[in-house]
């Protein structure tokens, strides 16, 4: 039998559909919808290696309303065999866990689970412009018990495996896959190809099968709404601060800078003085998402069943935590000290010495050790096994990891093994309560996990009532607590037991930048650069830019898009944006920047933005507030001869 | 490269707009009865049908009737009746309006409509009808066996800049059918090579064109009552260029305010896009827009040259209809009802050759046999030099047309044939020109953002994308000539041409020299660069299916 080749794609609502509206606004009711953008480049994939493997069958599997079929069909114009779609009213709620519950029991019912005896792979996308979590990849990957790779850039089949880069903080690894296995696929893989006429005819002809519920034999009690251990308790609209971008006008560079200048000195207060918004920016945030004690007098219930402890795991970069491992002390710490409770950390990693007491230092009552060669390098499978494991052995009610690439593949896949509920990249973490009207009762203590939604215009409140209630928090908005050497804590030694299977997938590579860029977290200003910037000039008009700013005494400091990394012209470590770091400056310029939505994830809260782009279409000016248009080269110079003179953006200098 | 595959019709008709549906729709309808029938394919390059579409438009429901006998003209998707009209001539502040309607300009019993939602609905009654119509392809190449049309290719994908194949390269799939129906619309770039290559247009005069740039707004109740329709002449055309507006009250509050700007001009400076605005800004308009907002932005060429411009209408194996063969009717700026019109004819050749099996030019002639007997050539020979006239400017094209009118349209031209000239030899230098137009509304071009928008913000409500990644397809054949011929001698005419700010001249701080920068992302598929450079240095070439502006209800 030959090689099945399957792809897990959704269908999302257009994200140009925001600007076309006539208000200015999303217009649901007629937004077009598209397949979901990261999950064409899955289907890409897909394509890629039916040209290696002729006779390889290609299946996209798809769950949602049968509207989906409109997606499918481009997915079969584009090369795919078969389109098999999962469609059940049952399923309307379902949160991720049930979703990749629901998707893995189809995929069972096709023929695929780790007992196949046919090789097949599974592609997906890394995640939905709707959702924004990448859950469902690692949760159906953790359902049908097969080993998985997340944030894949690029995919080799060697037959029996396939050879992947993975992004993780600071780099990527080269990971040996055995097939068959699931892999997630980054935006920044090859493109997806256009659909062929030949192809769209074929599309035409070929019917989508649907499945319902019951034909996969799946348990329609854990799905749905009720079946979901997450609910959305509250959706309050991010209040849009920004206004409209004020497009400077001007005909020549200078001008466009004379009109810049004059500009900013209008808004010169507003700079200097608020938005630095560096110190405890979630926890500021959470006040829209305040609720008033509940108006009811259904029965408090505590929902934990004996559950106790806050649980955090340390991701290691070879011998220090991770920035973001840190972070989430904070959080942690402040939920621990509410819940009156302590702070339990797993560090994985091996040759672990001095690295508890730091813990310990940054807010851990408890670090566990799990100190073994084999888990030197980060490996989904063994890690989940450890916490797994330890979770099963203390029942901790909260469990927090930093919403790195790392920490954004395992929880999900932990969820699904323990059967808890799990929030995605959450900016706020609180301890609240919630009035179940249905079941007349107040549950409480519940982790209120708050997280950016619907393309960033809304904060969505998750709760769930399943222990540990797990999240991820973003890098970049949680700031590391003052390390206190003088702070007493336990260090625990834990040997959990490993099957072989653990260890299938091998590390091949791993590539790490030397730190650096941890200023950029601290940065007034920030220059950051796309690829066009390292085209043209290797970055150097936006250096010299940042240098000229910290020559009067600013704290400026230089990043780049995931584009111009990609291409080498900058480190990793200064890459801005939701793969890479969230910063926010008071002023953060962008230069020949598009603006994806990847970047603005990790630039858009601050202070005040000034784009300059060639493009006037760029998505960057619809979340500036000052736009140029025009080329970089030649703005940059004439800000540079300012900067030299003495201007500052409005901020005062440490001279 | 993997081969492109083989697809194979009977008739493939490149273009989903109203010439090729009706095409499409007529010869379903004729094969009904058959007991083999044909399988007709129509392409579109545009993301959805419509999604291409730009037209004034009020129309001339008639040949619509005959188009679809079965269909009750009340379910027709018009916008309304023409309820109410005016031509009115505009001096800088004022508005006199015309006692009477100029000859052939009158729209008593026709409709205000949104061809874009006309097409749709269109296309859906050819679908149900069998034929098939795929939207998002583009079709970039005619195939050929000898000089006979034996088809066409869609366009490769996954091509980097310079041509090269990327990983997701996809061929692009040949199309063999016993006829091809080239309905691309005006200045289409199959129908330019067709031409090239068969020199179908020998006996013609040159085609000659306008640029029509329209915004679609959004005003208070009552402020503009749907069927309600104004044309003006003069401000802020100049007397020496034939050009007019428009403003058309469609329903839902919407309204319609462009202009048509002859390309005939002479002045290297004058920006359609800036005219609009520069017109908007008039007392009589700006009032109606006072309180609006704009919700679109488009721009297309229409074919204005008439009876003495089209080209021959078929080929071995190929017919062509619509925009793409210049079927207008002037001076009332109609062509929905012609396409249509030549869409039924040719349907009704192609189903004749289908019978005998006979796709030969002699057996295709018929089309242009039936076009020669239809009213429709009356019509267009009445007024088969109107254009010409104008192109020697308003006053005198005024007195022109009154001479051809008496005469029936001869005129007092001893051949009876006046000459038209290509839009792109119009030019005069810029030294020449005593006030351009940039010069003289110099003050004018400020764009508020309320009622007057910059073009890049224009644009941007075409909602115009382009993949990046796939070869410019504005194709500037000699950059050096732009640099040391165009720019000295007429300032970069393109820069001003294009509606969409397509093309850039800009200047390189150290040298000072002046050279060409292109935003192919911004193409609104106007095709006014392939017509108005001076050098015809610029070939419009189709982009990715799917690509380009997307116009909702325009």
């Amino acid at each position: 039998m030959g090689l099945k080749i399957i792809c897990l794609m959704k269908q999302v609502p257009l994200p140009t559909e925001m600007r076309m509206g006539a208000d200015g606004l999303m217009d649901r009711t007629k937004a077009k919808s598209s397949i979901n953008a990261d999950c064409t480049f899955g289907l890409e994939q897909g394509l890629e290696i039916k040209k290696q493997v002729p006779d390889a069958e290609l299946i996209v599997v798809s769950m949602g309303p049968t509207s989906f079929e409109q997606s499918l069909k481009k997915a079969l114009a584009m090369g795919y065999d078969r389109a098999v779609l999962l469609s059940d009213r049952k399923l309307g709620g379902s949160d991720t866990f049930a979703t990749g519950y629901a998707i893995a029991s189809l995929l069972k019912k096709l023929g695929f689970s780790k007992e196949s005896k046919d090789p097949f792979i599974i592609f997906s996308g890394r995640q939905t412009t709707d959702g924004d979590t990448a859950h469902v990849p690692s949760q159906t990957a953790e359902n049908l018990g097969i080993p998985q790779a997340t944030f894949v850039e690029k995919v080799e089949f060697k037959g029996d495996h396939l050879k992947v880069r993975r992004i993780i903080e600071g780099g990527f690894q080269v990971l040996k896959v055995p097939v068959p296995c699931l892999i997630s696929i980054a935006p920044t893989a090859t493109p997806a190809r256009r659909p062929s006429l030949k192809g769209a005819i074929r599309a035409k002809n070929t019917k989508t099968e649907i499945w319902t519920l019951d034909q996969t034999g799946a348990d329609a009690s854990v799905v749905g709404l009720s079946g979901s251990p997450t609910l959305v308790s509250k959706v309050v609209d991010i209040q849009k601060d920004r206004p409209p971008v004020n497009m400077i006008s001007g005909h020549e560079p200078k001008d466009l800078a004379a009109s810049l200048v004059s500009e900013i000195e209008k808004v010169k207060d507003a700079i200097g003085g608020g938005h630095g918004q560096h110190a405890g920016a979630g926890d500021e945030k959470s006040a829209a998402g305040e609720k008033a004690k509940t108006d009811v007098d259904f029965p408090r219930v505590d929902f934990r069943n004996g559950a106790r402890g806050v649980l955090t795991w340390i991701e290691m970069l070879g011998q220090t935590p991770s920035r973001s491992s840190l972070e989430i002390l904070n959080p942690a710490r402040k939920l621990a000290d509410q819940l009156q409770t302590q702070v339990t950390a797993i560090v994985t990693g091996h040759n672990l010495k001095d690295v508890a007491s730091e813990i310990i230092a940054y807010g851990a009552d408890e670090v566990v050790v799990v100190d073994d060669p084999r888990l030197k390098e980060y490996r989904i499978l063994p890690v989940a096994a450890v916490i797994a494991q330890w979770i099963e052995h203390k029942r901790p009610e909260i469990a927090l990891f930093g919403a790195t690439t790392s920490g954004r593949e395992l929880a999900p896949r932990l969820a699904s093994r323990v059967r808890a509920g799990v929030t995605a990249d959450c900016t706020s973490l609180k301890v609240g309560e919630y009035a179940h009207r249905m079941k007349k009762t107040v549950f409480y203590p519940v982790l209120e996990s708050i997280r950016p939604t619907y393309g960033e215009s809304k904060l969505a409140t998750i709760i769930g009532f399943w222990c540990p209630q797990m999240a991820t928090a973003r890098a970049g908005t949680f700031k590391i607590l003052p390390k206190d050497p003088s702070r007493k804590g336990t260090v625990r030694e834990f040997t959990p037991t490993f099957r072989e299977s653990d260890f299938a997938v091998e590390v091949l590579e791993v590539k790490r930048e030397a730190g650096g860029g941890d200023n950029l977290f601290v940065a007034d200003i920030i220059i950051s650069g796309g690829r066009p910037a390292g085209d043209h000039d290797d970055f150097k008009l936006i250096k010299e830019l940042a240098q000229a700013l910290q020559d009067q005494g600013i704290n400026a400091d230089w990043g780049a898009s995931r584009h111009a990394v990609d291409n080498g012209y900058a480190p990793y470590a200064r890459q801005v944006g939701q793969t890479g770091k969230t910063v926010r400056p008071k002023l953060y310029i962008a230069v020949a920047i598009s603006g994806a939505i990847q970047h603005l994830a990790g630039m858009k809260e601050s202070g005040k933005i000034i784009a300059i782009n060639q493009d006037p279409q760029a998505a960057i000016f619809r979340h500036a507030d000052f736009g140029i248009v025009r080329d970089y080269q030649e703005v940059l110079p004439e800000l540079i001869a300012r900067v030299k003179a003495g201007f500052t953006f409005g901020l005062a200098t440490s001279k | 490269m993997p081969k492109s595959e083989i697809i194979e019709t009977d008739i493939l008709i490149v273009g989903g707009g109203v010439a090729g549906l009706a095409t499409a729709i007529h010869l379903a309808d004729l094969a009904a009865g058959s007991d083999k029938k044909p399988g007709i394919l129509v392409l579109e390059k545009g993301s959805s049908i419509g999604s291409h579409t730009l037209s004034g438009a009020v129309i001339d429901s008639s040949t619509l009737k005959e188009l679809l006998p079965g269909v009750d003209p009340k379910d027709f998707p018009f916008e309304s009746p023409v309820k109410k009209e005016g031509v009115y001539f505009f001096t800088p502040k004022l508005a006199l309006k015309a006692p009477f309607t100029p000859p052939f300009m009158g729209n008593h019993g026709n409709y205000v409509v949104s061809l874009g939602k006309m097409t749709r609905w269109l296309a859906e009654i050819a679908e149900k009808k069998g034929v098939q119509v795929y939207p998002g392809f583009s079709v970039s190449e005619m195939l050929y066996q000898n000089d006979r049309v034996i088809g066409a290719k869609t366009i490769d994908t996954g091509v980097d800049k310079h041509g090269k194949p990327m990983e997701n390269f996809q061929a692009g799939n040949e199309i063999h059918a016993k006829i091809t129906i080239l309905a691309e619309g005006p200045r289409g770039s199959l129908m330019k090579a067709l031409c090239g290559k068969l020199k179908l247009d020998r006996q013609s005069n040159p085609q000659v064109y306008s640029t029509g740039v329209k915004e679609l707004w959004d005003l208070p109740e009552g402020t503009f009552e749907a069927g309600r329709i104004m044309h003006t002449l003069g401000f802020p055309f100049s007397f020496n260029h034939f050009g007019g507006g428009f403003v058309y009250g469609l329903n839902g509050r919407q309204v319609v305010v462009g202009i048509a700007a002859g390309l005939d001009y002479t002045d290297p400076t004058f920006d359609s896009h800036a005219a609009l605005q520069v017109y908007k800004k008039h007392p009589f308009i700006a009032k109606i827009l006072e309180k609006g907002k704009l919700l679109r932005y488009g721009a297309k060429t229409i074919p204005e040259g008439g009876l003495y411009s089209l080209p021959k209408l078929y080929h071995d194996g190929v017919m062509i209809v619509g925009d793409s063969a210049g079927f207008l009717s002037m001076p009332s700026l109609k062509g929905v009802h012609l396409a249509i019109e030549s869409g039924m004819l040719a349907a009704k050749s192609a189903f004749e050759a289908l019978k005998k099996n006979d796709f030969s030019g002699t057996q295709l002639s018929l089309y242009e046999t039936l076009f020669q007997k239809s009213a429709t050539h009356k019509t267009l020979s009445r007024t088969r030099n109107f254009r010409a006239g104008f192109g020697h400017g308003m006053i005198l094209g005024a007195f022109y047309f009154a001479t051809q009118i008496l005469t029936g349209g001869r005129g007092i031209t001893p051949s009876g044939k006046m000459k038209t000239h290509e839009d792109a030899a119009c030019y005069k230098k810029l030294a020449d020109v005593k006030k351009t137009f940039c010069e003289k509304f110099a003050k004018e071009l400020v764009f508020d953002k309320q009622l007057t928008f910059d073009k890049v913000t224009d644009v941007y409500f075409s909602g115009s994308k382009h993949d990046e990644e796939q070869p410019c397809h504005l194709r500037v054949l000699d950059f050096n000539l732009c640099r040391e011929t165009c720019i000295p001698k007429y300032g970069g005419p393109c820069q001003h041409f294009c509606p969409a700010e397509v093309y850039e001249i800009v200047t390189d701080l150290k040298t000072g020299k002046k050279d060409l920068h292109l935003h192919p992302a911004n193409c609104v598929h106007c095709k006014t660069c392939d017509i108005k450079d001076p050098f015809g240095n610029i070939e419009w070439a189709v982009p990715y299916g799917g690509d380009g502006p997307e116009y909702e209800n325009l």
